[in-house]
């Protein structure tokens, strides 16, 4: 049972480590806009087709796809927030979080036109696991879990040492007062769309190369993430790679120890645990 | 003011009236074409069930087209209307009440998930519209129905003991049966147990999460029970991930689940994890005239079951009018077993039928998916199997049994 359990870890820890790219991008979106972006699964979704197009079809290696996956779910989170969320933003939040579920569907039904329904691999040798140690470890979730680790890395530089990182902050923290300091709020939260559904775009090529891309790949996420931003404090990135780890080990763990019915319930339940000791989640400090 | 407007309402009004009039007067006929019939296909375009829902609705399409094309049922023309269930209940039962309640449709025809079919069933039966389903579930056929319900798909009591013999065959004793939670996960389980079970064989049930972008865990439980068989028990995309898993698993035993879940879409992109597969399906009837048209239409030399199964309803139910002269959901169920099963002359698709009805002779009608020839509840009486296997990413015939 000790095996188990500690291998349902490890698990769920590098599971939890590639949700928490798209729950980065997720939380960004929710810090500067204000909105929850429902989308963000299947922004995901477009990020591994186009991230297999470049590696499957175009021969790509898998780095040089990470590219390709940013832009594809880039452009197509800007145009989705441009053409359904902003149109809506006068009528608020809710709106605007109902506009992006809508979104969403649209978006993946246009995956479904051009690529079909069937699943799509990625040109990439499946290899059997390696064993340290007792405990099972996959090379392409090794490698996985670097690519991860790497985004991570990058947009905390980003955030922390570049101008419009730095203005992305400002914004997040008190649009006015960024606003009297010269930056453009609209800049901005452009910007912010198209970081966070590209790091989206990330997360669906992870988890696109583990398994296979698929139009319906959005749907299995999108709550997940939106679970792993909400426990870490809506809004906080480092709040978002603690809630994304969180999950990921409880909902292995609930494998070993529940029907895996009660799976969602069980990630709900642990949200309304921590919520009721923190109500602003892990790490957030806006809703005190 | 001049009076002309007053004089061009006066006119206007006595040009309408005889008008009025003159259709009132005028022979039926030129009154009204007759109204047309009308069937609704409710198939799963996207979703899980997304790589056959097109295909089951486009093939409908192509016989309803061949009945216009030689002059409709009786004289009247056959609309088809097509609405998408997402292989999802709730959207099934949305599409299903307005293919109901807007469309007005005679029949309701080729639900595929079994949860869409038992969620769809009661609307149907309620409103007296007839159903006709490629679902496998046993509990289908065993909701009060009323007899509005008939299935082309053998039952999952008949499916689990085969896929238990089927095991036994290939030199399995030890099982683990690996599903998401369908309404027939459980009874295909019992019943794959116990065939098992009399060949001194065991198994053992894990349902697991379809939505999980990562079956790792399960897959350990899986090796603890030291199978030498694993049973993938769902649709597409969760066995992608499950076959994935369990090859990372160094799982070195066979694997084994249903053709549509292992289909060749699925062993082309996943040509290593579904290596040696096993898989199988309720198989067409190959060779029949009815299955060569189905080719024809899918432009597939191997259409899969349930297109030939959705060939076979939109036959029968235009048939079942046919002799009915009478296109209510009541007179499809009254009708519907009279012109395929209990002799007379064979026919393998629905202009030749009709015409053979209008001209008075019994028909029995043979189709692309078997026999069609059903009990009371609506289950098939007849149905063989197809037994394939994924070798380099292609789906190959072992044999049809």
């Amino acid at each position: 049972m000790i095996d188990a359990l500690l291998q349902a870890t490890v698990n769920g820890l590098i599971a939890g480590t590639i949700l928490a790219v798209p729950a980065i991008g997720f939380s960004a979106i929710f810090a500067v806009l204000n909105y929850p972006n429902f989308a963000i699964g299947a922004l995901a979704a477009v990020g591994a087709y186009a991230g297999w197009l470049a590696n499957a079809r175009f021969g790509w290696p898998l780095e040089a796809s990470l590219v390709a996956a940013f832009a594809g779910a880039a452009a197509a989170g800007l145009a989705a927030e441009r053409l359904a969320m902003r149109p809506l933003e006068p009528a608020g939040a809710l709106m605007m979080a109902i506009a992006s579920l809508a979104a969403g569907l649209v978006l993946e039904n246009l995956i479904r036109l051009a690529f079909g329904n069937d699943p799509r691999g990625y040109a990439l040798p499946l290899a059997r696991d390696l064993v340290v140690g007792g405990l099972r470890v996959g090379p392409q979730q090794l490698r996985n879990l670097g690519i991860a680790l790497a985004i991570m890395a990058a947009v905390w530089a980003f955030l922390r040492w570049t101008r419009t990182g730095r203005a992305m902050r400002a914004v997040a923290d008190n649009r006015d007062l960024a606003r009297l300091r010269g930056i453009d709020p609209e800049r901005v939260a452009m910007t912010t769309v198209a970081v966070g559904a590209g790091l989206a775009g990330f997360g669906g090529l992870l988890v696109g190369v583990d398994t296979a891309a698929e139009p319906v790949m959005g749907q299995r996420l999108v709550l997940s993430i939106f679970a792993a931003a909400v426990l870490g404090g809506l809004g906080s990135i480092p709040g978002a790679v603690a809630g994304a780890l969180a999950i990921g080990i409880v909902e292995e763990w609930s494998v070993l120890l529940l029907n895996p019915a009660y799976r969602t319930a069980i990630a709900f339940a642990v949200i309304l645990a921590v919520l009721t000791v923190r109500p602003a989640g892990l790490f957030g400090t806006r809703a005190d | 003011m001049s009076p002309t407007p007053n004089r061009g309402r006066r006119a206007l009004l006595a040009t309408t009236s005889a008008l009025g009039a003159a259709t009132l007067a005028a022979p039926w006929p030129t009154r009204a074409q007759p109204a047309p019939i009308r069937l609704g296909t409710l198939t799963p375009l996207t979703g899980a069930g997304g790589p056959y829902g097109p295909v089951m609705a486009n093939t409908a399409k192509a016989v309803v087209d061949a009945v216009n094309a030689a002059g409709g049922v009786a004289g009247r023309r056959v609309e088809l209307v097509s609405e998408d269930d997402q292989t999802n209940p709730e959207a099934g039962v949305r599409a299903a009440r307005k293919l109901i309640d807007v469309d007005k449709v005679s029949a309701v025809i080729g639900t595929w998930a079994s949860s869409v079919t038992t969620a769809v069933a009661p609307l149907c039966w309620e409103s007296k519209t007839f159903l006709c389903t490629v679902s496998g579930a046993d509990s289908i056929t065993q909701l009060p129905h009323q007899g509005y319900l008939i299935r082309t798909q053998p039952n999952t009591t008949l499916q689990g003991r085969k896929f238990g013999e089927y095991a036994l065959q290939l030199g399995a004793k030890r099982m683990f049966f690996m599903t998401p939670q369908t309404p027939f996960a459980q009874s295909v389980f019992t019943n794959t147990k116990a065939a098992l079970e009399k060949g001194g064989g065991t198994a053992e049930l894990l349902i697991y999460d379809d939505k999980k972008p990562s079956l790792r865990t399960e897959v350990d439980q899986a090796l603890r029970f030291k199978p030498d068989i694993v049973f993938m028990g769902g649709y597409a995309p969760d066995t992608t991930v499950l076959a994935r898993d369990l090859f990372r698993a160094g799982f070195q035993g066979k694997l084994l689940s249903y053709g549509y879940a292992v289909n060749q879409k699925v062993a082309e992109a996943n040509a290593e994890a579904t290596e040696g597969a096993y898989t199988m399906s309720p198989s067409p009837a190959e060779g029949s005239g009815a299955f060569k048209r189905v080719v024809e239409i899918t432009k597939s030399a191997t259409p899969d079951p349930y297109s030939c199964q959705v060939y076979d309803h939109v036959s029968m139910v235009l048939m079942a009018i046919a002799a009915a002269k009478d296109a209510s959901g009541t007179a499809i169920r009254d009708t519907v077993r009279k012109v395929c099963q209990g002799g007379g002359r064979k026919v393998d698709n629905a202009v030749d039928g009709i015409r053979a009805i209008l001209a008075g002779e019994k028909v029995d009608y043979d189709g692309a998916s078997g026999p069609c020839d059903f009990t009371d509840l609506g289950d098939i009486v007849d149905c063989r199997f197809r037994y394939e296997q994924a070798r380099k990413g292609r789906i190959e015939l072992i044999r049809i049994a």
